[in-house]
């Protein structure tokens, strides 16, 4: 069991490290504050899993290393029934100069265990480790999933009574992960207690039982796993909202002006303004136009683009056969509707533009890129990997005779 | 100091540092084809060097005495602590940094790592300390009840330098400066200690600083007992146990104080 009460830890940065020393003799303040956790209270029963999510930044390594006792808080109680073990970020005190078996009995002994205790261990954790014969290599000879599968087989193999789990398994490969998924299930199952942090929501849902996001330091949402992902993934596309709201937007526009696209909106079904799009859902999106001039039939358009820049899916209102006309002084509302919108979870923008004919090129009269940013996120009946959904059905046809 | 906070320290983690001890030599030599040999070579290559280049070549003698050795072991005498002793300060006050990875990363009871460079050095020194037995055996010394003086004055001097080690070690994470800064006095340190002279070659002015220097009682009831056939100074030795224990009080609360900012800082 983990227990944690009302636990802070403030960090104490300084302009240069003597001005600490001078701190201790001089009794003046010569430090900025800076509160990395800010009255935590976290209790994770023994038998269950507690993820752990937020932002870099968030306080998420600090309350790791507050577990595991490598750094002391600055208020608050922690305890811990038993023993803890764990990966913090990548080869846990390893020696590269040593051998992968001598750094199970260095690492061993970090945790509390005696050479006997290892040696009886040892076949084991060179066995589930899968190291095989790099067993005896120079841990320097090892690539970096090779020592974290070592680290991680050390560490389980400690036997502790609470084990925490640093974003470190991602480097191992599906197979090792997958593995190391099940072993840390069948510790849980034994009454073991287990923290887990990582960016792989995914990873989160499966394993946890509960979830706690951090944010600036303190706990903003805590419960069932798939709500706090839900508030997390909220938080992130707000976060990237108000960065790239006021200057990004406008800034990447360009045309003659004769018509102004004067806002768009991405709506839902029911016509409410939304920033995530839930994977499979129906959505709109919404143009008020302003035509300055009498310029004959003027082309609306949409294009997708993903994180990278990449342009996903584009439309516009003379491929779907639409025309609009553009009479001088007049404001138009224009709506695209999309009944299956079935892009995987990611990062979106959208750009708009109106312009003549099928393309910009002739006449361009207002294109804006990254005109909205959006978030698209999974809901549990829609699970799928890529980028787009393609509903593919599943037939069983029956045994082979 | 009491007894019982020392032993409840060293239960469990008695392990640990012996394991450490052990990994630390063979770290040290990590990868050499002789590998723990060197731990031999090196005290044995020091002793020719002093008996026979100093004695025999250079013929340098002791002052009042005409045997062809007797320099020779007056420098092995005082340099063989003396190297214990500078090397444990030098490198307990930079275990800290040294162990960063470990520290950061695994929950490791700092004192334990003071403690482990310590007895490392103590091995070291008691190698050392062997071949020079076997070499003055072979030379007709004689045991004799003095000796029982040595593990003490041997322990009074280790406790010495854990106890500045303790407050160096605490104080170079946060002025990484310390680290050469204590390079250099322990080098002043050991020309100020009559370990390659005799202190009777010192005026008498200097002679009286020479009171305020903690190693000279310990490095001269070393070439007492062993070169002088004599007795070490007890008032001076009794008062040297309560200071270096004191000290390492001191160093330890002072640690114990900015632990949270050690741990921080690193």
């Amino acid at each position: 069991m983990i227990y944690v009460e009302d636990v802070s830890k403030i960090f104490k940065l300084y302009r240069h490290p003597g001005y600490r020393l001078k701190e201790v003799f001089f009794k003046k303040q010569y430090h900025k504050k800076f509160t990395a956790l800010n009255r935590i209270s976290l209790t994770v029963n023994n038998g269950e899993t507690v993820g752990i999510i937020g932002r870099n930044g968030a306080g998420k390594s600090t309350l790791l290393k507050l577990l595991t006792g490598v750094m002391i808080p600055e208020s608050g109680t922690i305890k811990i029934d038993g023993k803890i073990t764990g990966l913090l970020e990548l080869g846990t005190g390893f020696n590269p100069e040593f051998t992968g078996r001598e750094n199970i009995f260095l690492n061993s002994t970090y945790a509390g265990l005696t050479r006997e205790e290892v040696e009886f261990r040892l076949d084991d954790i060179i066995n589930f480790s899968e190291l095989g014969q790099y067993i005896d290599e120079p841990l320097k000879t090892y690539s970096s999933g090779m020592a974290m599968r070592l680290a991680f087989a050390t560490a389980i193999h400690a036997e502790p009574d609470a084990f925490v789990v640093d974003e470190a398994l991602s480097v191992g490969d599906a197979s090792f992960q997958q593995k190391c998924i099940a072993r840390i299930k069948e510790f849980k199952d034994k009454g073991g207690a287990i923290v887990f942090v990582s960016h792989d929501l995914n990873a989160v849902k499966v394993l946890c039982d509960r979830a706690i996001m951090l944010e600036r330091g303190t706990v903003v949402e805590e419960g069932d796993p798939e709500q706090v992902i839900n508030a997390y993934n909220r938080s992130l596309s707000k976060q990237t909202d108000s960065a790239s709201a006021g200057d990004e937007t406008r800034q990447n526009c360009y045309g003659n002006m004769k018509v102004v696209i004067e806002k768009l909106q991405l709506l839902d079904e029911d016509g409410k303004e939304i920033k995530v799009i839930v994977s499979r859902q129906k959505i709109k999106i919404k143009f008020y136009l302003a035509i300055r001039e009498d310029i004959g039939d003027i082309t609306l358009g949409i294009l997708i683009r993903d994180r990278f820049g990449q342009d996903i899916y584009g439309t516009n209102s003379n491929h779907l056969g639409k025309k609009i006309k553009g009479i001088s002084g007049e404001r138009k509302i224009v709506e695209f509707m999309i009944d299956d919108f079935f892009l995987g979870a990611g990062k979106y923008t959208l750009t708009a533009a109106v312009h003549t004919e099928a393309t910009h090129i002739d006449q361009c009269y207002h294109w804006i890129d990254h005109a909205c940013s959006f978030a698209v996120v999974m809901n549990a009946d829609t699970i799928f990997s890529g980028i787009c959904d393609m509903q593919a059905q599943l037939k069983i046809c029956g045994k082979v005779t | 100091m009491n007894v019982n906070p020392i032993k409840r320290f060293l239960k469990g983690r008695g392990t640990f540092i012996a394991e450490l001890v052990r990994r630390d030599f063979v770290e040290r030599f990590a990868g050499s084809i002789l590998g723990s040999m060197w731990a031999f070579i090196w005290p044995l290559v020091n002793l020719f060097v002093y008996i026979v280049i100093f004695g025999k070549l250079m013929g340098a003698r002791l002052p009042g005495s005409s045997e062809i050795n007797a320099y020779g072991i007056y420098l092995a005498v005082g340099l063989i602590p003396w190297t214990c002793f500078a090397n444990t300060i030098a490198r307990t006050t930079s275990v800290f940094l040294d162990k960063k990875s470990v520290i950061s990363k695994v929950q490791i009871s700092l004192p334990s790592l003071l403690l482990f460079v310590n007895l490392s050095e103590v091995v070291t020194y008691i190698i050392s300390m062997l071949i020079l037995a076997v070499f003055l055996a072979c030379n007709g010394f004689e045991i004799n009840p003095r000796l029982i003086y040595l593990p003490f004055i041997f322990y009074l001097q280790q406790i010495l330098a854990l106890g500045i080690g303790t407050l160096t070690a605490t104080l170079t994470v946060f002025f990484r400066d310390l680290k050469e800064l204590v390079g250099v006095i322990m080098q002043l340190w050991f020309w100020f200690t009559p370990i390659v002279y005799v202190a009777d070659i010192l005026p008498p002015t200097v002679k009286k600083i020479l009171l305020f220097n903690p190693v000279f009682p310990i490095i001269e009831s070393y070439q007492r007992i062993i070169v002088f056939k004599d007795l070490p100074e007890t008032h001076i030795i009794l008062w040297l146990t309560v200071a270096s224990h004191l000290l390492l009080l001191v160093a330890y609360k002072l640690f114990r104080i900015l632990e949270k900012d050690v741990r921080d800082a690193l």
